[in-house]
């Protein structure tokens, strides 16, 4: 990890503190219209494309009704579920967009979102042993983590995560690695597994059987163009998060790293453990923002929209510092996340040379 | 009836399994709206009919809300919802009209006060114009006219005579047997709010009358006075009816409980942020904890607990920051809080609490 001295920590979050204010100071009705106008966007998205899909026997409409939907699903666990859960528009003081009340449209339910993601992911990010998104607890992504034989073919796991990644995201909180090593027990679960019941629940029911029912005769048209919407989704967003973390120069650190650490290094660990890449307004505004995944993990509760106009001043900072901002074009920087998933998969005594990670 | 709850209830059940909200009504908010504001189902919109001027500083603003509103007593309040720069803002004001204008014409008015530096009164005063549409909360308050047994006294500073206008013109409609007294105090004759109503009223109803006082025409105030009192027939048989500035609502209670009037004839409403109890700063404060959030701060002196949750980077809900519309209510796990409003301290456990008028005393831990 890059050292900073501890006057020079001070600094970073002086420098970084000081954006951040210049943001809070400034939000108003240009935050509002751009969340606003992405929850309109969603409703028309959503409707249409429920509505489309009954007519899915012409295989236009279909691809169109599967898009739509798709997109719609998309852009409301992106840009709008995850941005909102953070407390990014808190202040507007609106309940439909309360980080503790909002409920988006996917498997996991929003309370075990805010507890493994706002609180474990934001808090420990990239820390191994205490961030278990690193790697979901199926993914060896660093020497940090002893090979195990099942590792060698963990490209399929990726596979399968990606697929059903809605699904892997809502049993996240379950823990099950921790289940069968015996670190801990299905007891004490129990609340959680009633909770992640009820919201799966109602995602199956509402795209499996109520929308499919609701028009019989085309029935296996819809089923198949909802499972569809689902599925773009679930490649999509895991793909954008995976890209966050898990590129080849975002860093990862030990436990004794991150203990009693200070607001400085709390920063400097979330500006070298997550990486960006670059495209147009709507790549970003369809990853949730998270294309500037640097500047949410320093500011995860600024409206994300923010992201691009403060980028250029996070860089700023990082020269002034020289700490590496690890940022480049979507396919460059998918193909390192896929060369980590396949270098990680041997034993380091195999893949060993000069420090990546 | 019957059938009715259970549709409403199986309607509900499928709105929240389909979209993910507890108003599933309102999902389609984003786009009726945009065809039309008074569409909106997450809160009733009123549109603004016409607005007048009372005086300089105070206007009326004559509102028609969705047909769903639940109407009003006379002398109740309700909650104002308008965005300003982005932020929802939410002020309580007592409505002037008589319950009947509502139920004849569909319409009601709000008359108001521009408070010096007062962020949504100068808002209503400068932005809002007629055919825009705000949001209203349903009526509340306990600010009532009595059932026609007993003789009145209208005690009103100010703008404070906003609910006794509407309360007078129900008196009147409904030929009230008994006499109604009026004392209205105002700084100088031309910040009478309702003039030409109150007049109206006085020459047509023998049993009402009406007393202007002006307080502020001379080098020395002249407020309520025993001789105001004194020229009350029959005052200690009367209900009394308070709304006005604190020194004016303060000064009455203290002349009336001389004088021997029981706290039962006595009424009062809000009308103006309350002045604050003078809390000791010494024995309140203490270290916040706020569970949900993870987070641990300390306050000092008489930092309400909304203040010291904004001041920590938080953004609890929140509406009139008076005590006044339980926006901000929460759950309070354990500890002490002052209500600054009435001094009064609470409990140790756990209960809900009012952030923007609770102070703490000692540490304090909170569900948010």
């Amino acid at each position: 990890m890059n050292t900073l001295n501890e006057q020079q920590l001070n600094e970073l979050q002086t420098d970084l503190d000081a954006i951040r204010d210049e943001v809070l100071a400034d939000l108003g009705e240009r935050d509002a219209t751009h969340i606003r106008n992405m929850v309109r966007l969603h409703r028309k998205l959503e409707i249409g494309g429920r509505v489309l899909m009954p007519f899915g026997f012409i295989p236009p409409v279909f691809l169109a009704a599967t898009a739509s939907l798709g997109l719609a699903k998309i852009l409301e666990n992106m840009e709008i579920g995850h941005n909102v859960m953070h407390g990014q528009y808190d202040w507007m003081n609106d309940p439909s967009l309360n980080s503790q009340t909002y409920e988006w449209d996917t498997a996991c339910s929003s309370e075990s979102w805010r507890r493994t993601h706002n609180f474990e992911h934001h808090t420990y990010t990239n820390v191994i042993g205490k961030d278990r998104d690193y790697g979901y607890a199926v993914l060896r992504l660093s020497n940090d983590e002893p090979w195990r034989p099942r590792h060698t073919f963990q490209v399929l796991n990726y596979a399968a995560l990606s697929v059903l990644f809605q699904w892997g995201v809502a049993l996240h909180e379950l823990e099950a690695e921790k289940l069968s090593n015996g670190k801990s027990h299905l007891k004490e679960k129990r609340a959680f597994l009633k909770l992640a019941a009820k919201k799966a629940g109602r995602q199956a029911f509402k795209d499996y059987i109520f929308f499919p029912a609701l028009t019989l005769p085309v029935a296996p048209i819809v089923l198949a163009g909802n499972a569809g919407a689902n599925l773009i989704r679930n490649l999509w967003s895991s793909t954008v998060i995976f890209c966050g973390h898990f590129t080849q120069d975002a860093e990862t650190f030990t436990e004794e790293e991150a203990e009693g650490e200070s607001k400085g290094h709390w920063y400097l660990r979330q500006l070298t453990g997550s990486s960006n890449f670059t495209g147009g307004k709507w790549l970003h505004i369809m990853s949730g923002h998270l294309s500037f995944q640097i500047e949410h993990h320093v500011f995860p509760d600024l409206p994300a929209h923010r992201y691009p106009e403060i980028s250029e001043k996070v860089q700023t900072v990082c020269r002034k510092h020289g700490i590496h901002y690890n940022t480049g074009s979507f396919a460059k920087q998918y193909g390192t996340v896929l060369k980590r998933i396949l270098r990680y998969s041997l034993p380091e005594r195999i893949t060993r040379r000069p420090a990546v990670a | 009836m019957l059938a009715t709850i259970t549709r409403s209830k199986a309607a509900h059940w499928l709105g929240r399994q389909l979209l993910n909200r507890e108003d599933p009504k309102a999902f389609f908010d984003p786009l009726t709206t945009a065809i039309n504001p008074m569409w909106v189902q997450q809160y009733t919109p009123a549109r603004v009919e016409r607005i007048t001027e009372e005086t300089a500083d105070t206007k009326t603003f004559v509102l028609k809300p969705a047909r769903r509103w639940g109407g009003f007593q006379a002398g109740q309040h309700l909650n104002v919802r308008i965005d300003i720069n982005g932020v929802r803002h939410t002020r309580t004001f007592s409505l002037s009209s008589s319950p009947a204008l509502w139920e004849d014409n569909g319409l009601i008015t709000l008359t108001v006060k521009r408070l010096p530096g007062g962020l949504v009164t100068n808002w209503l005063h400068d932005e809002l114009k007629s055919g825009d549409v705000i949001g209203l909360t349903e009526a509340f308050g306990d600010f009532l006219i009595p059932n026609g047994k007993k003789p009145v006294l209208f005690i009103a500073g100010g703008s404070g005579i906003t609910p006794i206008l509407s309360q007078l013109d129900t008196m009147a409609r409904e030929q009230y047997p008994e006499p109604i007294t009026l004392l209205y105090y105002v700084r100088t004759p031309s910040d009478v709010i309702g003039e030409q109503r109150l007049t109206t009223l006085k020459n047509r109803y023998p049993t009402f009358s009406l007393h202007i006082i002006t307080t502020h025409e001379n080098a020395t105030p002249r407020y309520l006075s025993d001789q105001d009192l004194d020229s009350v027939p029959n005052l200690a048989n009367r209900e009394i009816f308070l709304c006005g500035p604190k020194g004016l609502m303060d000064l009455a209670t203290e002349k009336l409980g001389q004088r021997g009037l029981k706290d039962e004839q006595l009424h009062s409403t809000f009308f103006a942020p309350p002045a604050p109890v003078r809390l000791s700063s010494s024995d309140t404060g203490g270290e916040v904890t706020f569970s949900a959030s993870n987070l641990s701060v300390d306050s000092t002196g008489d930092t309400n607990l909304l203040e010291i949750a904004e001041a920590a980077g938080l953004s609890p809900q929140h509406g009139c920051r008076m005590g006044i519309c339980h926006q901000c209510t929460c759950r309070k796990t354990s500890g002490t809080v002052v209500n600054r409003l009435t001094g009064q301290v609470s409990g140790a456990g756990s209960e809900s609490v009012q952030l923007c008028i609770s102070v703490p005393q000692g540490p304090v831990a909170l569900a948010l």
